[in-house]
Parts: structure tokens; sequence; C-alpha cells
């Protein structure tokens, strides 16, 4: 489910993460590394290097990214001569319904992608707070992981499966005596969007108890057990110690979920395009069908600034959560 | 890093003389257009050692069967030539086909779904070959009654359809209508329905028996299209949809109109309809109603061969409803997606002989054989009666005597397929009025046709 | 640090559950995929036989030989290109001082929070312009460029702690700077090259998008593509479905018990595997 995008923490985060990595990853001898181990001699061999990888960016990503600004201000359908629409794709991603509903979709969305799991995650953290000890506990971590690295197609048509008329979710309602809530989740208003949404659930979840309980592992134990001399019980313990060591951790699972759920494409265009009516159309999904299916390029380029810009700024804010403090 | 902050500026300026290079010119206008001369057209087709390749929506099974049949035998009849198929299903060749058009390599010959969304904006962008040559050439003119050529028929600026240039034939006629199960009408003692008063009263007859009245699978969304269009059909009778998906005279909001949206959401509200159908897929539904699982089942004719295989040749029957008042039934079809030539292809030739061997009379026998309904019924064709077959080909020449086959409503605007469908799985799934419904559909019209001027 | 006994079984417990939560759905897929197809309904059973010939089916008239082998040439190709413009450009931000070093890395940077909607639609009509539509290379470009963003990122970082003592003894040795680089400083970061390699691997391999777009040539799809034109024309197959979900998926996923200390953690971004 993941893409390229989501697997790194937002741009602030580099410096810390950086001196994580000298610590962590790059099992090195890290105090022979100065924190500016650049050289002082000036060498313009640099660009030589940097030149493959940014022309390839600059030619495939880059230009692209500032050409779609500017077709946001054209009507044009991909075909013929475009023609001059000043503000009226963005005035039409607030004003058609079909747009702006896609947006509320997202955030409903994020609800499920990002807020359920991080909190269902650090709830269950409190309890497993000494997990990363536990024998097998590496299982366990593989276990939960899984469904990240199954391509987001295939768990779309698991789950199509899974809701379905006779699919798991209406047997296990049917077995605990509920079979009168039996109903085709995705093809309910009422409940498409949120199938969908706990679908992201299932993805995010494994990966944000991952992320905290190896994140407590990290703690001095020496922190619990003056806490403890102290007094504190598990829930001071848990506020007052693991909460703001985990900040670090919280940032990275709130980055990467949130923008899955902002992201979110491939599931909505396997399990329902968009169906039942608009319910759960998407910002992703409604760009690219407008630039390739309904001829309406301008406005999918309008939609598609706008979710990078919201993207952005998501990310930015959840920043201002890591801490700046490391070292 | 904060001493490189200087340099910012720099950054900002090479951005900003890149958008305004890039500014300067708008998107698009590149597209060759193909009013330049089509050459001279022939019957005789290269030997030269070629691929021709083909995308179409025959996947259902009997119109795949025959597709296989009519490529093996165009590959033996033309040795030189490989018949490369893409075949894949409705939805997804409509999702595809515009990126493969426009593209720099398309295929050769494509299926192209008539009227504004699709066919209508590849006439726009050049990128269908007017066929009218080759229709000389082949004669189709004279086999294919103008009624059906019509529909294949756009402006050279794709802004007009059903007049200009034709851009293509079709290898099927199509009806859509309710296949009902022989023994559950018998045991409910009621014949097929003959109008839209008959079905409701069957229905609740169907209800009341325990038996589930209508199978309705709508998660690819078209099939909302069908269960409107023959509601419609059967209400407004066919002089008025017909102009009404023609541009021609009326409203979307005009009584008829309203009343059908009212009827359908009625069976939903009393349950003659399945729960969930924005859920379930047409093939789902299908195969429920081919083992038994409900009175009716309202699709199109491609489906006979598919419910012959699930339930036998006479154990279903296919009715067309006649609205009230007239002298025919009336219903939604015409026929399959045009067969038309990128305008790209460089073998025009043999891409024209492919189209005419899997259109022409001599296959319509091999789409007979297979469980098809071709387009132009062979003279003499009399298929046993009491089967399913017989059915469709007794409503089909019934229907295209009386000329009562309306057009699919999605051609109406370069949007409505999605207009259409998405109001349709609003519309049964409770989330509109029958109002509101055909209020969204008069309101696509009205920016399409002022849109035109 | 001792756990007490009950305690480990509350986690225990816990992480069960959870783990079953995780796991239950890819076991029905499994399941479904050896059912006989006339038994399968769709729904969660357990095989009493096993169909295997259900695979075979589903590569054959699914065509997966074809989309397997399309998307192996893609991922090891974005691959491929992804280490090598990495490693030189992290090497050049690491080591070496250029003007504009800074602002050209942080450009490259923002890539990172680029979503693929920001620039593909008018990507698509570039690459249609210059023809290069329907080519693996509309797709091994645009997913290189893409991955390119992680990768600099990612092996700067790794090069600026490689140990500066190292690097100016092969300096006063009179090393090149690109022998420098590939003798000296590669080999011993493999394994940070190598988490790169299995996260470029797992997102070059599961794309949608790209080749949703790009591609329309049935014979070049990938095989998440081709899974979902498979599913459009066989809805109601669950045992093929089911199959040829298993084939998509099935490569990373080895890939992912092979090496999956290194998915966890580059995906987490280096945090949790201290």
């Amino acid at each position: 489910m993941s893409t390229r995008t989501n697997a790194a923490p937002p741009a602030g985060t580099v410096d810390a993460r950086a001196r994580r990595s000298r610590q962590g990853i790059a099992a090195r001898p890290a105090g022979t590394a100065s924190r500016r181990a650049r050289r002082g001699r000036r060498d313009l061999k640099g660009y030589l290097y940097v030149l493959p990888a940014f022309a390839l960016f600059a030619v495939f990503l880059g230009v692209p990214t500032l050409q779609t600004l500017q077709y946001s201000f054209y009507d044009w359908d991909g075909i013929s001569q475009a023609t001059s629409a000043g503000l009226s794709n963005y005035v039409g991603v607030v004003t058609d319904t079909a747009l702006s509903s896609a947006f509320v979709h997202a955030a409903v969305l994020m609800i499920f992608y990002s807020a359920i799991p991080v909190v269902l995650a650090l709830a269950l953290t409190l309890i497993v707070s000494r997990a990363h000890a536990l024998r097998g506990m590496s299982f366990f971590r593989t276990v939960l992981f899984l469904p990240q690295v199954i391509a987001s197609v295939v768990v779309a048509s698991i789950w199509v499966s899974i809701y379905s008329q006779n699919g798991l979710f209406n047997e296990i309602l049917r077995a605990v005596g509920l079979g009168d809530l039996a109903k085709v989740w995705l093809g309910d208003y009422g409940t498409a969007l949120i199938a969908i949404g706990f679908v992201g659930t299932w993805l995010n979840i494994g990966l944000c108890l991952v992320l905290f309980v190896s994140g407590v592992g990290n703690i001095q134990p020496e922190l619990f057990e003056a806490a403890r001399l102290d007094g504190a019980g598990p829930v001071r313990e848990f506020f007052g110690i693991t909460l703001p060591a985990l900040r670090g951790q919280i940032a990275v699972a709130l980055t990467l979920t949130v923008v899955s759920a902002l992201k979110t494409f491939d599931l909505v265009y396997i399990t329902t395009r968009g169906g039942p009516g608009d319910s759960t159309t998407v910002p992703a999904f409604e760009a690219y069908n407008r630039a390739f299916n309904q001829g309406q390029v301008g406005s999918a380029a309008a939609v598609a600034v706008v979710l990078t810009i919201v993207i952005i700024i998501v990310t930015a804010l959840i920043n201002l959560l890591q801490p700046k403090d490391v070292e | 890093m904060h001493s490189k902050m200087r340099k910012v500026p720099l950054l900002v300026g090479i951005a900003a003389c890149l958008t305004i290079g890039l500014a300067a010119c708008a998107p698009g206008g590149s597209t060759a257009t193909s009013t330049a001369s089509l050459g001279s057209v022939s019957k005789t087709v290269t030997k030269d050692k070629i691929t021709l390749t083909e995308w179409d929506q025959n996947t259902d099974g009997g119109s795949d069967t025959a597709q296989k049949e009519l490529n093996a035998a165009f590959e033996k009849k033309y040795p030189n030539i490989t018949i490369k198929r893409v075949s894949q299903s409705f939805s997804d060749l409509k999702t595809t086909l515009k990126l493969a058009l426009s593209g720099n390599t398309p295929p050769d010959v494509v299926q192209a779904n008539q009227g504004y969304p699709d066919m209508g904006a590849f006439v726009k962008g050049g990128l269908l070959r007017p066929m009218d040559d080759y229709a000389k050439l082949y004669d189709w003119t004279s086999y294919y009654p103008s009624s059906l050529l019509k529909l294949n028929t756009f402006s050279s600026d794709g802004k007009t359809w059903q007049t200009g240039n034709l851009y293509g034939v079709s290898q099927t006629g199509e009806l859509v209508g309710v296949y009902y199960n022989k023994a559950i009408l018998d045991q409910l003692g009621v014949s097929a329905p003959k109008t839209i008063d008959d079905l409701t009263v069957d229905m609740a007859k169907a209800k009341a028996a325990g038996i589930l009245p209508l199978n309705y699978g709508n998660l690819e969304k078209s099939p909302g299209i069908h269960l409107y269009g023959v509601v419609q059909a059967a209400v407004a009778g066919a002089t008025a949809v017909d102009d009404l998906v023609t541009a021609k005279s009326g409203s979307w909001t005009d009584k008829d109109n309203v009343t059908a949206a009212a009827t359908i959401q009625g069976w939903v509200d009393k349950g003659y309809i399945n729960a969930g159908s924005s859920g379930i897929s047409r093939d789902a539904s299908l195969a429920s109603f081919g083992k038994g699982g409900s009175a009716f089942y309202v699709d199109g004719t491609w489906q006979q061969q598919t419910l012959e295989s699930d339930m036998g040749k006479t154990a279903v029957g296919f009715t067309t409803l006649t609205p009230v008042g007239a002298s025919a039934p009336v219903t939604e079809g015409g026929e399959g997606l045009a067969w038309a030539i990128t305008s790209k292809s460089k073998h025009a030739d043999a891409a024209a002989a492919y189209i005419d061997f899997i259109t022409n009379a001599k296959a319509a026998q091999t789409l007979l054989d297979t469980g098809n309904l071709p387009a132009v019924l062979p003279t003499g064709y009399s298929p046993t009666s009491g089967t399913l077959a017989a059915d469709i080909a007794d409503q089909y020449t019934e229907i295209s005597k009386a000329s009562t086959v309306v057009p699919y409503l999605d051609y109406t605007t370069s949007t409505f397929y999605d207009t259409l469908t998405s109001g349709m799985q609003n519309l049964v799934g409770g989330q509109a009025t029958p109002e509101q419904f055909t209020q969204s559909l008069q309101t696509d019209y009205e920016a399409f046709t002022k849109d035109r001027g | 640090m001792k756990i007490g006994i009950g305690e480990k079984f509350v986690n225990y417990v816990i992480l069960s559950i959870f783990a079953l939560f995780a796991i239950i759905p890819l076991i029905g897929v499994l399941f479904s995929s050896v059912l006989p197809p006339a038994k399968n309904d769709g729904g969660f059973h357990v095989p009493t036989t096993f169909a295997f010939g259900n695979y075979a089916a589903a590569w054959t008239q699914g065509r997966f030989g074809t989309y397997m082998f399309s998307s192996i040439l893609v991922t090891v190709s974005v691959v491929v290109l992804t280490v090598l413009l990495s490693v030189l450009a992290g090497f050049a931000f690491a080591r070496l001082d250029f003007p504009g070093s800074n602002i050209i890395f942080f450009v490259l940077l923002a890539g990172l929070m680029l979503p693929a909607e920001a620039f593909i639609i008018p990507l698509y009509f570039n690459l249609r312009g210059a023809g290069l539509t329907n080519t693996y290379a509309s797709l091994i470009l645009p997913q290189t460029a893409q991955s390119l963003a992680f990768g600099v990122f990612w092996m700067r970082n790794q090069f600026r702690t490689f140990p500066s003592d190292v690097i100016e003894a092969a300096r006063l040795d009179g090393a090149s700077d690109l022998r420098l680089l590939w003798q000296i400083i590669v080999p011993p970061t493999t394994p940070s090259i190598m988490t790169m390699c299995v996260l470029v691997s797992m997102w070059t391999w599961n794309e949608f998008l790209t080749p949703l777009i790009m591609i329309t040539d049935d014979s070049k799809r990938t095989a998440p593509l081709g899974l979902a034109f498979f599913q459009g024309a066989h809805l109601t197959s669950y045992s093929l479905l089911s199959a040829a979900g298993v084939i998509v998926a099935l490569p990373i996923v080895i890939l992912y018990f092979l090496l999956q200390k290194r998915f966890i953690n580059g995906m987490v971004g280096g945090i949790s595997s201290r």
C-alpha cells in the first residue's frame, strides 16, 4: 500500500534523521564522523555527480509539477487546443460539490487511516509497553507489518470479497447472530466510505504498533525505574515518560498514514470507482478521472494542485510535533 | 544551512523563468487532424506480413467465443496477417480507449461506444478515420438499415451526432429488455409482462411468494443506464426519448421521465430489488438470476449465451415492454459498439477488410451459432420457437420494423455517462428523489447544449 | 528486564489478536485461491480439496506470464538506475563542496512530498508528445525520478556518517573521487543500499497509477495492472481472482520474508532501528 513519498518523513526532519541513523542503521564508529563532514575545498566536479539524478528528476518530476500549475489555469480536453480559464478551475474545486465532497471524503479517510490506528496503537502500547523484550516479538513484527508490503491492487481485491454478500464480514455477523446487519458494505451509501476507511485501519494499525513498541524499547529503563521510585502509576508513567519519548515515532506514524489517506487512489479505483453515487470519490480519483476519462484536464490539474498543497500543509503541521532537541 | 539562504532568490528566479516559459504556450494544439486526404481505398489487402491490433469488449461468454472464431477464420483467409486481440470489459475499455487512441501507437481497429462521451470526443480529436469510402467499397450502406448506420455518424468536428461521416459499423444488434425465469412465472401463474404495470404486478406476486423479483447488480455503474433506459422507454415512449437523447426537444425533468425514476424507486422501496446493488457486480447478479435467484433480470441481448448455458435454452425468456397506447414495444438498444479504424493506423485497407469480415452476413451466421444477435439478421433465420434465441430474434425484428428502439442514454452528452450512472446509484440507494435525479440529468444536459451553442 | 507471567500473557494475547487481524484476510485469499471454482462463492472457506490448477488457469487466462515479465523488467531497471544515480548524487551532496549544493538537494528533497497526482497529468501529455507513452521507458524513467528523491536523501545520510579518517587516508594515497566512492565507501555501505533496493523494488512492483495511465498495450502491462483488468473481466471467478492476486503479491512478499528487517527499518525511516 505504501508509495514512494509516504515512505520518508517530511523534509524538515532531515537533520533529526541524519543523527538517528548515524547511531542506528549505519553501525559504524559514529564518533569519528564530524558533524559537518564537508571538506574545505570547493569542488565543481560535484555538479557532474549530481547532474544525472537532477536531470532525470527535473524532466520527469520537476517540470511536470510546474506544468500542472500551468494546466490548472486552462480549459483543456487533452486533445484539441486549450483555452485560458483564469481561476475558474479553482473556483470549481470549491463550488462543484463532486470535487469538494471528494476532499471531505479524504478527511474522513484520515480518521480511519490515521487517527484510529495511531490512538489505538498508543493505547495498546500502554499495555504492551515492554513487549519489545518478548520472545517472539520479531515474529509479531513481521506479521503486523505484512499488509504494508502487499500490492494495493491485491489488497483491494481481497477486501472486495470480504465485503461482498457472502464474504467474511457478513459471515462473521451471521455467526454472532447479527445476520440482520449483513449487507454489501461497499454498495451502501452509509457504509461504503467507512468500509474503505477500515481497509486503511487494517493496513496501518500494524505499522503504528511496530513503530511505537520499538520506540518504547528505546527509552532508557532508568527513566521508568526513577519514576517508579517516585511512586508513579502506569498511567502517569505513560503520560510522563512514554508519550513524550514517542513524539518522534508519533510524528512519523502520522505523516505516513495521513499522506496515504490523502493519496488514496488504487483502493477506490478497484473497489468502487467512487460509487455508490459519488459517495466514495477522493481527490486523487477525481484528478485521474477528469484528466483521462472526462476530458477536463484543467479541472483535474486544479484538483492535483490543491491536493498537493493540502499534503504539504498537513505534513508541515505534523512536523511541528517532531522533537527538535535530540542530541 | 542558514548561510545558503541567500541563494534562494536565485532558485526562485530559475523557477519563475521556467514558469513564464511554460505559460507562453498553452497545452495542446499539436494533434494532427485527419482532415487530410485519405488516399484511395482498396479491397485488395497487402501481401506483406503485418499485425493488426484490435481492441474489443467481447468478454461475455458468447461474444468472446464468436470473436475468437472470427479472428481465427480471418487469419486463415489472410495468412500474412496476425490479429493481436486485446479484450477487456466495457468499463475497462471505456477507461483506457481514450488514452490508447491519443497515444502514438494506437490499435488499428477499436470498438468505440457511440454518442458524445466516446465517439464524439474521438472524432473531435481526429482520432478515428472516416469510413464512408469503405462503406461504399464494401456496400455497408445497403447491408445495414440507415437507422443503424446513423448512430455511427458524426460531423467531422465531433460536435453533432447522427450526421456527417461514418466512423464505424457494428457487429451485433442489441436490445435491452427483461429476462424472466419461466419456471418461476409458471409457479406465480403469470405470463411474461407486456407493460411496465404488468411487470410491477408480477414483481409484487413474486415478492409475496417469497421470491426475489429482480436481481440487480450495479457495481460497474453501467447497468444503471439500462435499468432506467428500459423503464423510461416503456413510460415515455420512443419519440420522447429519442428527441431527448438527440437534443431535439424535451427536458429530462418532463413528467414521464420523473415517473420512470419514481417507478424504479418504488420497486426498491417495496423490496422488489435486492439491497446493496451498488456493491454487487453485474456478473454476480446475472449468475444469481441464472441459478434461479430471482424472477426477472434486466439486461441486454448480449447475455443470451451466458443465460442459455446457465439455465438451458428454453427455461428463460426475453421480453420488451410496450408503452400505454403504443402499438409496438419500445426499448433501449440499437447496435453494439462500432468497429472503427484509428486515423493513425498504417493498415487501413487491411483493417477495413477485417471489419467487413467480422460484421458481414457470413459473420452473422457465426454470431448466431455462438448465441449472439447479429446487427442484421440473415433472411430466413428462424430459431426454434420457445427458445431464448427465438424470443430475442422476434423482439429484435418487431422493434426494428417499428423503429421503436431508442438510443442508449449515455450518448446524450460528453459527461452523461458519469452523471447518469452516479445518479442511478443515488436513486436506487435512496439518496436522491426522482425529482433530484432527473434534475441532475437536466443540469448536465443544459450545460452541454449551452456549451455547443 | 524481567517481565512477569501475567504481563507476558496479556502481551501475547493482544499481539496475537492484532496479528490475526492482519493475517486473516491474507489467509482468506490463500484459501480461496485453492478452492475448486465451483465451490467458491467469495466467502471464507477452509479448503478440503486443493485445486492448485487455479494457479495455472489464472496464469494462462490472465496472461500473467507477460505481465510478470514486464514487472520484473521495469522493477529491475528502476532499482539499478536509482542505485547508480543516488549513490553518485548522494556522494556529491555528502562529501563534495560545490556552490548551490544545498539548494539542489532541497529541490530534490521536495520530491518526497509530491503525490503522483502533482505531476502525472502533464507528464503523460509530455511523454505522449515525445512518442514515449506505451513504452517501458514511460514506466522506468518517471518511477526512477520518483525514487530518486528518497534515494539521494538516503544515500547522502549514509555517506555523511562515513568515517572521515578513512576517506582522508584514501585521498592521501591519491585515490580519485570515483575510485574512492566505488572502492572505499560503497562496499561497507552495501547494507544501506540493500535497504534502498528493497524499498524501491516494492514501490515499483506495486505501482498502479503510472502503468494505468502510461501503458495501453496489453503485452506491456505490469502485474498489478494486469490483475485489475483480469478482475474487470472475471468478477465472479473468485478462485481464479484469488490465485491471480497471490501471484501478483508473492514476489514482494517473498522478498519481505527474506529481508524483513530492511523493509521495516527502511519504511519507518530508520527510527525503529535503534
